[in-house]
Order: C-alpha cells, then structure tokens, then sequence
C-alpha cells in the first residue's frame, strides 16, 4: 500500500497518556437563517475558544450542510434562561383573550350583516306599506 | 469574449492544468486528515476547505474537458505523471504535521486567490464566470488560514516554534508556485489571463506579510530562478510519485470501468 | 452496552432517589414528554444516557477511520467528494454526540482520553479491517443502513438534546446509505472483477452488522430500565431482525451470496489456521412466510465477545491512530486553550 507512513505503520501505546488532562473550551449556541425572511433557528453548539473561532467552526459545521445564508454564534452563558421547574412561563388561566381565537368576529361578522339586512328590510318594508 | 482562439487553447490548457492538478492535490493532502484533526470542529472546518479545492478542480477539469474532449475523471487520475502541472509545495507529504499543514494551506491560498482574481478578470466569458465564484470561496479559505496563523503564532512559544519551523521549512518551496506555465506570456497579452498591477511574486509576498508582519514571524521568500523547472512543467518531486500512486490505485485496477 | 464512562460516573442501582421526583419523572416518561439538560434526572438516567451517548459519539469517531484511509485513494473525483463528506459527517456527528454528553457531566477531553486509553469503548464493528474499495461500498451501504434502523429507534427515545441528534444524524446518514447503494449497484454491474471484489467485502460485513445490533435478548442485562426510561427504544433482536428483512432480499436480488460461518456437525464454528472465518452460503436464509419474516443463521457469539475484550482484528490500530491524533494534536489545543476562553485574539 502506498498510504502515509503514519497510516501504514499505525503507532501502538501501552503506556499512560504523556500529556496531562486538558480542560474543554467555551460553548458556544449556534443558529442558522436557512433564507433572508426566515427566522434565525437554533441548531446546535460548538467549542471554541473565542467568538471568531466559534463563528468559523459554526460556519463550517451547520452552515454547509444545508443552504444558509447567516450564522449567529452567542456564548452558552450568554443566553439567560428560565428554569423549567422554579420559573412559570406560560400562564394556566384563560388566556384567550390575548389571542386571536379568542375572539370569534366571524360569527359577530354574520350577526351585524344579518341584522342590517333586516333593518334594511324592514326600511324598505316600511315604505311600501305605509 | 465567448469563444477562445485556437492559439490560445493550449497554453491555457497547461495554465489550467496547474490550477487544477494544485487544488486536486492540496484538497488530496488535507483531506487525509479528515477524522484526524486536533479539535472536533477544526477537523470538520479543514475537512469542508479541502472539499472545496477538490471540488473545484473537478470544475477546472470540466472546463479543460470542454477544451480537449475527454472528461474530467480521466483528466484527473488517468494521465501520466509527467503531464501533471502542480508545483512542489503542494505535493510535499505533511505527515499529519499540522503546523505543516496549517502554514501550506496559506501560502498556497493566497496565491491561489491571486490567480483567480486574474482569471475573474480574463476575457473569455466561461473563465471569467467559473473564476468569480471560486474566488469567493477561496476567501473563505484565506480567512482560515490568516485566522489559524496569526493565533498560533502569538499563543504559546511552542506552537509558535512549529509555526515558525514549518514557515522555515516550506518557504524554500514557495517559488514552484510562480513558475510559469508553457506560453503564459501569450495568455497575458491577449487578455485571457491579465497580468495584476504588481508582479505576481510582489503582490503575494506582501499579502502573506501582511498576515505575518504583526505576528514577528520570521520569512524570507524568493521568486523562482529565470531557469527553474519544476512541477509546471511536469518535473515532480518523490513525494508526488508516491501520491499519484496512492491516489490512482483502484482507478488503475479497471481504468475503463464505473466504479 | 459494557461502557465505564469515568471512575465516578457509574449505574448505581441501589441509589436513593426523592420518590415524589422520581414518580413525577417516570410519569412524564410515560406521557411521551422529553426530558431536556437542565431537568431533574434520576443519577442512573443520567450515567445510563451519558454512557449511551458517549459510546455513540466514540463510535462515531472511530467509525471515521476504516473508511477515511481510502479517501486517498477513491476512484473518482464524486466519488472521492462524497467519501470526504461522509467521513466529514461522521466526525460532525461525533461532535454533536459530545456535546449531548458534556451537557450531562462529562467533559469531552475526559472522554477522549478514556477512549484512546481503552477504558471506553465504541462500537465493535469498526473493529474490522476494510482491505479493498468494496468495503467502502459495503460500510456504507451495510453499517450505515444498520446505524439507521438503531438510530431511527432511538429517535424515539426520551432525552430531548439526543432525540433531536438522532434526527438531523438519520437525515445525514441517508446520504451515506444512497451513496453505499449506489456503489454497490455499480460494482456488482461492473467487471467480473468489480463484482468479486464485491461478495468478498460483503462476506467479510454482512456478520458483523448481524452483530451490530448487541447480543441476543436474553443475553442482554441491563435491557430493563432502559427500556422503561425508553433510554432505549427497541430490542437488540427486533433491530436485527428488520435488518435481515431489509437487506437479505436486495443483496438476493443484487446477485449477492448471503453467508455464514461454517459450522460442524455440532455447530461449533470452523475456522482457518489464522483465525479467519470459512464462509458457506447460509441455507437458513430465506422467506418465513408463516412468521412474515427472513429466517438467517446467527453469528459467532463468541468472536462477538472476543472483539469486544479487545482481541478484534484491528482494536489497536483503531484505538493507536486515534491517539496518535490526539497526541499530535495536542500543542494545538494548548496553543488555543493557552489564552483567556472567550477574548478575541490579540491581534496587536
């Protein structure tokens, strides 16, 4: 075979490890735009060592593998979150009102047509008789 | 200018093949450290630019195949190793050394990125196209390496010692890359592949200085002799008889066939 | 799966978890919600989640190297594309893998180091050597369809960070399994050579990805909990069998031979002086009307544990090259981890 020398001779250890434990880098949170319009989605997390090298990794590693045309990096302890235990975040009375169901116009729509077809009705009604 | 003229076909044939058989064999190289990184991300991130090379020399293939007939699969691994037209930086083995690695992929992409901006600007409207968007990518590949060399550089006096050993190391190698392909002259003059302001030597040892100047780097560069020969003109270094080899070795085995 | 992640991060069966925590937990399992990092777990989901994880992204990265040795060496110029960008995925996937498993306690130079060391393992599979093109052909289209069968079932699974890797890995792999089958295709409508070249990769994958899947049921401790906490989502068995399924009739159909070990009368394993298997068609695959299912013969256990003591064809090449990486990369590391996390480097 004609592979490197290192692939070819594939070096065997039996001793420990010569280099001491190494800490890990900072985490970064990775989102990606897939189209300019669309939203910014969360895809992910790199290590890095500092924000240029998170935005070069993220780039390489979720940008490529689908059509994406922005990458947005934030340091994990960046990002303030709620506690999914400690902190309530949607509200378990009735929130209908603050949405758009909850308001039934099509219904009043018909009503409102209906009564002024009436009293049109009843103008012209009114008219022809008396 | 949509059609090329005939004299101007196998000149830029030869400048083309240097194009393509330099990305072919730098993607080559450095994607042989694909699972083998230093960091995770790193590895993906340098697995992607070499992707990029090889997937742009298939595109210059494409182009010569246009040329010459044939098709870009055979103008890559079926022919002779004296018709290959990539320099000797490129082909040397870096034994999984990253400083190695780290430092070629800059010297080379940045005259890479001048060849290209002279091609974005040539006359025939098919180079001039295919050029423009490779030379963008390329930047892409300019950004990792200047990033790489300039953090390595001033971080730890280890990995500034390699970086430093590997600059020393492959500096001597860098005037294969300027040796000028059979008939390039001609190509300049009519406009197929327009000369820079500067000469090509110049505008890169001060696109290279601009990156290492901060970083105290020490490098000292050299155009090639007016006599050289090398790579561009198909003589190849050991290390290339070696790639070629390896590269070639199941496509050898039934050389006709689909695989 | 016999994993030690770390001296303390071990299965404790006999921990004592806050019973009102641990009934609310196994009842979200139970209404098919999500567990997500920054919920309360009971310690042995923790291990048993980060040990899986942690075993699946070694996988993943030792899993780089059969196939990575012959990127040099692809025959084609898509062909080699696409080989870099599997190897690429499988190295990205190891990446998010990592991360699923330092969100639940371990830091990934730990990991790595215990996996270059021998004190984690990976996936037994990637212990066997690939000595021609057609076994790229055969990975990708055998390992990589078997990893999705697991990895589909593990989609299903409980912990939200790992369900959602599984997905976006199944949506890669897919292009690793097009990319096996259209290799195959084309070998085995290629050349006399082509072909052979073919069935002896395929004799040397298709037991190894029978074994894929873990031992037989009975033998597998542990399935237990896992199941309950749907850590994992189906049976070691019922993972192969729909593996057989799928890929008995295509290689039948493909002109392939499906084969097994020869065994002697009392089924004891025959085997070559060196060691390596003597392959004979296996009479016991076909069609099960009855059962709606492919009847095939069982591999050799008992190499099955040999590999996994560590006494595979290639357990110390595959663990050597990954140290090799590690220790070369070290200074890297050093020169990056050298400067204050989270500054911009000095450019002046």
């Amino acid at each position: 075979m004609g592979l490197s020398k290192v692939r070819d001779n594939i070096p065997y250890y039996s001793d420990d490890l010569s280099t001491p434990a190494e800490g890990d880098l900072r985490t970064y949170e990775v989102f990606v735009q897939t189209e300019r319009g669309k939203p910014h989605t969360y895809c992910g997390s790199v290590d890095a060592a500092d924000d240029e090298m998170a935005l070069m990794f993220a780039r390489e590693h979720f940008g490529r593998d689908q059509e994406c045309v922005q990458v947005w990096v934030a340091p994990r302890d960046a990002v303030i979150r709620t506690d999914y235990d400690k902190d309530l975040v949607f509200r378990l009375t009735d929130q209908s009102y603050r949405f758009a169901k909850g308001y039934n116009v099509g219904m009043k729509w018909r009503e409102f047509r209906e009564q002024r077809d009436y009293d049109e009705y009843k103008k012209e009604d009114l008219r022809e008789h008396f | 200018m949509t059609d090329l003229a005939d004299a101007h076909k196998k000149p830029l044939v030869q400048l083309l093949f240097s194009i393509a058989d330099d990305k072919l064999v730098l993607g080559h190289r450095n994607a042989d450290w694909t699972g083998l990184g230093p960091i995770l991300e790193e590895d993906i991130a340098f697995s992607a630019l070499a992707q990029d090379d090889i997937a742009h020399a298939g595109a210059i293939y494409g182009l010569i195949a246009d040329i010459t007939g044939g098709d870009a699969d055979h103008l890559a691994y079926g022919r002779t190793a004296n018709t290959y037209r990539c320099c000797d930086l490129v082909e040397l083995n870096d034994e999984f050394d990253w400083a190695v690695a780290v430092v070629r992929q800059f010297f080379c992409d940045h005259f890479e990125h001048l060849r290209l901006r002279r091609l974005s600007r040539s006359n025939w409207t098919k180079l001039r196209q295919l050029a423009s968007r490779m030379l963008a990518e390329e930047n892409l590949a300019i950004g990792h390496a200047d990033q790489w060399i300039v953090r390595l550089a001033k971080s730890t006096s280890e990995a500034r010692g390699r970086i430093q050993h590997a600059v020393t190391k492959l500096a001597p190698l860098t005037p294969s890359l300027f040796e000028p392909t059979e008939g390039m002259a001609d190509l300049e003059a009519a406009g197929v592949y327009p000369p820079l302001e500067a000469p090509m030597f110049d505008a890169w040892e001060s696109m290279i200085a601009n990156v290492i100047d901060e970083t105290g780097l020490r490098a000292e560069f050299r155009a090639p002799a007016k006599d050289y020969v090398g790579g561009r003109h198909g003589k190849h270094s050991a290390d290339f008889a070696a790639m070629l080899s390896e590269m070639t070795e199941v496509y050898r085995e039934e050389p006709a066939a689909q695989w | 799966m016999s994993v030690s992640a770390g001296d303390n991060i071990k299965l404790d069966w006999d921990r004592q978890e806050d019973e009102a925590r641990l009934e609310e937990f196994d009842a979200r399992i139970d209404r098919g919600e999500l567990i997500e990092a920054d919920d309360w777990m009971p310690e042995n989901y923790r291990v048993g989640m980060l040990r899986m994880a942690e075993h699946h992204a070694n996988s993943e990265i030792v899993g780089a190297l059969p196939e990575g040795e012959w990127i040099t060496r692809a025959p084609s110029l898509k062909r080699k594309l696409a080989l870099i960008a599997k190897v690429q995925d499988e190295v990205g996937h190891g990446q998010m893998l990592y991360r699923v498993s330092q969100d639940l306690g371990k830091p990934r130079d730990a990991m790595l180091r215990d996996l270059i060391t021998a004190k984690t393992k990976y996936h037994n599979v990637f212990n066997y050597p690939a000595p021609t093109w057609a076994d790229v052909a055969a990975i990708q289209w055998l390992v990589d369809g078997a990893a999705i069968m697991n990895q589909k079932s593990l989609a299903d699974g409980s912990y939200g960070p790992y369900v959602r890797t599984m997905k976006r890995i199944n949506m890669e792999e897919a292009f690793h399994f097009k990319s096996g089958e259209d290799m195959v295709l084309t070998l085995m409508s290629g050349t006399p050579r082509q072909k052979k070249m073919m069935q002896e990769a395929f004799d040397r994958w298709w037991n190894p990805c029978l074994m894929f899947f873990g031992p037989p049921d009975k033998e597998s401790v542990k399935t237990g909990p896992f199941m309950r906490w749907r850590i994992k989502t189906a049976t070691n068995d019922t993972l192969r069998q729909k593996f057989v399924d799928r890929f008995a009739p295509a290689a039948l159909d493909l002109g392939l031979k499906v084969k097994t070990y020869q065994r002697d009368a009392q089924g004891v394993v025959q085997r070559n002086p060196d060691g390596s298997a003597i392959w004979t068609i296996d009479e016991a695959l076909h069609p099960i009307e009855s059962e709606k299912r492919w009847g095939f013969s069982q591999p050799d256990w008992d190499e099955f544990y040999t590999v996994i003591r560590g006494g595979g064809p290639l357990n110390r090449e595959r663990v050597g090259l990954r140290r090799f990486s590690y220790e070369q990369g070290a200074w890297v590391r050093r020169a990056v981890l050298g400067r204050p996390t989270g500054a911009p480097p000095n450019r002046n």
